[in-house]
């Protein structure tokens, strides 16, 4: 049975999805733990897998039964399988946190809301078991499809957000088909094994140069890589909370995978790390990335939206990490994946809980919340010193890594933003602990006369407050299992 | 601001024709597109499936993975239209209007009033311009039946002839789109609700993620079509051909119902209620 297992990953959830649309007709009560059980036996049936590729290497599932370059096969190493815990998890927190946020929201739709985000996981989890060039775009479609639906249905400006989403998704999507095109072209093969065997006779001529780099712009776009990064913080901030957990920590993350695995799979390091002009052109782009995403965030009023524009900078120590091209800078990157996904999901479940009992999360709300909700701060608290990157949360030691690389590689500007970014998110939350721990109410009187202690406490539903302290409590337990994940997993990825 | 778009567009043109011109010929036969799998499909398409069209072989079987995720970003579209459109919450009208069948005549009645109980005679609306030309209504109940049974004829014949599933249910869907625009939409609905149709849809793409995992289940890997054999009473490869129906049947179920589904809300502004 466990030969199957990679196969159960997908259809698990693609099978959910429909079954959940089809009974939110029949009997709506079903769906939540239809969705629950998928989630679960997805992380399952992954882990299974992780354990396979751990203990004899990659894993190869031929779909139809027929042989890779003629049919389309997963393939399953330790990058991916590792990207595939993550996705699981992650959707799983954020469906325990998202219940009742989802019947509050969408009463009479909460079927389809959870059959899109199954649907969107399954496309994430697509995208990253694939080891076909072509069956990752039709995955792309699927997540982005569900995606733009998803963050339409938020408050206030959602619509024309997810129009632009949808527009720049689109356009992103097209170049990275575009470019699978031109490989395509020049090999005759769509399966991304046999392009890395193929391509390597080809690497001079213009066509695969220019293949690549289409990809690779069309990953930047969804991405949101900094001056591509437009449709990023308004589709963000106004994303319905339950979905916020899900779409904000997963989709940028999942891109970053599939630059790696374009740029060390279909291509080899040989190619894609010898021409030092993209190197450097691309590390530049991530220092601004980083920089202008830091500077952004300092003038944002709002927790989500602040946040979204620290997305933007993490993608930019992601994306610079990678190309430098060095062991250091990729494991940093690929480590700084897994904890930016933790990360991301821990502020964005405690921006929903804010939303949710506040009813904005604007910072001038904020005054008294280590009083009103001292476990949601907790969780606060520890996913931004993970942010600024103390350690012992997961923060510190991909920063840690990306330095190190960043120093091997003689890149001392991106070194610089790294610095220069955790200073600047030091100011960010240190503002917020501020103001939720001093902060006097409107009329003048201090926090603590205002509110009697024993009526203070307004803490967050139950689901949404131990979802959260599961995922700080997830960033200690990856921050101390670096070694681990390093020394047992990324080491074998480059 | 316009002279700049021009000129990025010129640059990233001119960089394309650029880089194209080490392209293989048009329609080259060493290209290595149609040189590195494409004699494969073409010896072994038949052999491998009995399926005399290559194009239906190589979409439904040897990379049916994919064309099983086509059919779910149909579905998933269906189901986007569904969640940002629908509005479930009435507005309440104080007049409603109906027909008098016989004479064609609209009777307004305003809040209070009687309303008319013979189904028979009276008819519901929702506008005085919903459509009721006897011309219009006679030609389409014609041709409406014809167009299904093409679209029947369409799927099933994907096999030897351009056409299969997304093509058929797309026929089979605009089939009712027609009698939507020819009646109106309240009596389509009567004839294939919302709830038949997203569940149709979703049965759609069961059928072909089902038939997948059934080969799963017995013993072959998923979308093994070959494993059904002991299930069909034939050979493994009569089993593919036949696995591939199936999927087909599924597909165009899927398509149909998705396509009803979105003119339903898309043309009443997710409201139900009126015709386009």
């Amino acid at each position: 049975m466990t030969h199957q297992l990679p196969a159960l990953i997908i259809i698990v959830p693609l099978m959910a999805a429909l079954l959940i649309t089809a009974l939110s007709w029949i009997n709506r009560k079903w769906c939540f733990t239809i969705t629950c059980a998928t989630f679960a036996l997805s992380l399952a049936a992954s882990v299974g897998v992780m354990i396979e590729v751990l203990e004899n290497g990659v894993v190869s599932y031929r779909l139809g039964g027929w042989r890779p370059p003629i049919g389309i096969e997963f393939r399953i190493d330790h990058l991916n399988a590792l990207v595939l815990l993550v996705i699981f998890s992650v959707a799983l927190l954020n469906l325990f946190a998202s219940r009742i946020k989802v019947q509050a929201h969408f009463p009479n739709k909460a079927g389809t809301f959870y059959a899109l985000s199954v649907l969107f996981v399954t496309g994430l989890a697509g995208i990253t078991i694939t080891g076909d060039a072509f069956n990752l775009y039709v995955l792309l479609e699927i997540t982005a499809l569900t995606g733009y639906a998803l963050i339409g249905m938020g408050q206030e400006h959602a619509p024309l957000a997810g129009l632009n989403y949808l527009i720049m998704g689109t356009i992103g999507a097209s170049f990275y088909l575009l470019g699978v095109g031109f490989l395509y072209m020049m090999t005759g093969t769509l399966n991304m094994m046999e392009l890395s065997k193929l391509l390597p006779e080809l690497y001079d001529t213009r066509v695969v140069m220019f293949g690549f780099f289409l990809c690779l712009v069309g990953l930047f776009i969804k991405m949101a890589l900094f001056p591509l990064h437009s449709w990023l913080p308004n589709a963000y901030t106004y994303m319905p909370t339950a979905a916020s957990g899900l779409i904000a920590s997963l989709t940028t993350k999942v891109m970053i995978y599939v630059m790696i695995r374009i740029s060390l799979l279909v291509f080899t390091p040989a190619f894609s790390f010898g021409n030092a002009m993209l190197m450097t052109v691309l590390v530049w782009l991530a220092v601004i990335a980083i920089v202008a995403g830091s500077i952004l965030a300092l003038a944002q009023k709002s927790v989500t939206r602040m946040l979204t524009f620290i997305i933007i900078a993490e993608v930019g120590y992601m994306v610079g990490g990678f190309w430098l091209g060095n062991r250091d800078g990729v494991t940093g990157s690929i480590l700084h994946i897994v904890n930016d996904a933790a990360m991301t999901l821990c502020l964005f479940l405690v921006a929903g809980s804010f939303r949710f009992r506040l009813d904005s999360d604007r910072f001038s709300e904020l005054s008294g919340s280590f009083r009103h909700m001292p476990y949601t701060m907790i969780a606060f608290v520890v996913g931004a010193l993970s942010i600024i990157g103390v350690p012992p949360t997961c923060g510190f030691f991909s920063k840690w890594y990306l330095i190190k690389g960043g120093l091997a590689a003689g890149s001392y500007h991106f070194v610089a933003a790294l610095i220069f970014s955790s200073l600047i998110n030091v100011i960010l939350f240190f503002r917020i602990f501020e103001i939720g721990f001093f902060q006097t109410l409107p009329h003048g009187e201090p926090v603590s006369q205002a509110i009697p202690a024993a009526r203070g406490i307004r803490e967050a539903p139950r689901g949404m407050v131990i979802s959260s302290l599961i995922a700080a409590t997830s960033l200690i337990i990856l921050g101390l299992s670096t070694n681990i994940l390093v020394s047992r997993v990324i080491r074998f990825v480059f | 601001m316009k002279t700049v778009a021009i000129l990025t567009v010129c640059l990233c043109g001119s960089l394309f024709l650029f880089c194209t011109m080490e392209f293989p010929n048009w329609g080259d036969p060493a290209a290595p597109a149609s040189m590195h799998l494409s004699p494969y499909f073409i010896q072994n398409a038949e052999k491998d499936a009995a399926v005399p069209n290559i194009v239906t072989a190589v979409l439904a079987d040897y990379r049916g993975y994919d064309t099983m995720f086509e059919t779910a970003v149909i579905f998933a579209a269906g189901l986007a239209c569904f969640f940002l459109l629908r509005t479930f919450t009435r507005k309440r009208r104080n007049e409603r209007l109906f027909r008098h069948i016989p004479t064609g005549i609209v009777l307004n009645i305003k809040a209070g009033g009687k309303i008319p109980d013979d189904p028979s005679k009276f008819e519901r609306i929702d506008s005085h311009w919903t459509p009721n030309d006897l011309i219009i209504k006679t030609t389409c109940r014609l041709i409406i039946p014809s167009i299904q049974l093409f679209a029947l004829y369409v799927i099933a014949h994907g096999h030897h002839s351009p056409g299969g599933g997304f093509q058929g249910g797309v026929i089979l869907g605009a089939s009712f789109i027609l009698l939507a625009i020819s009646t109106d939409l309240r009596s389509t609905v009567r004839r294939l609700s919302e709830r038949t149709s997203a569940i149709m849809a979703s049965a759609g793409v069961l059928i072909y993620a089902g038939t997948g995992l059934l080969c799963l289940l017995l013993g072959s890997v998923f979308l093994d079509y070959g494993a059904l054999a002991p299930v069909l009473r034939s050979g493994s490869v009569m089993a593919r051909s036949h696995g591939i129906l199936i999927v087909e049947i599924g597909v165009g179920l899927a398509v149909m119902a998705v396509m009803i589904w979105l003119y339903y809300n898309i043309s009443s502004a997710g409201k139900h209620d009126e015709g386009l």
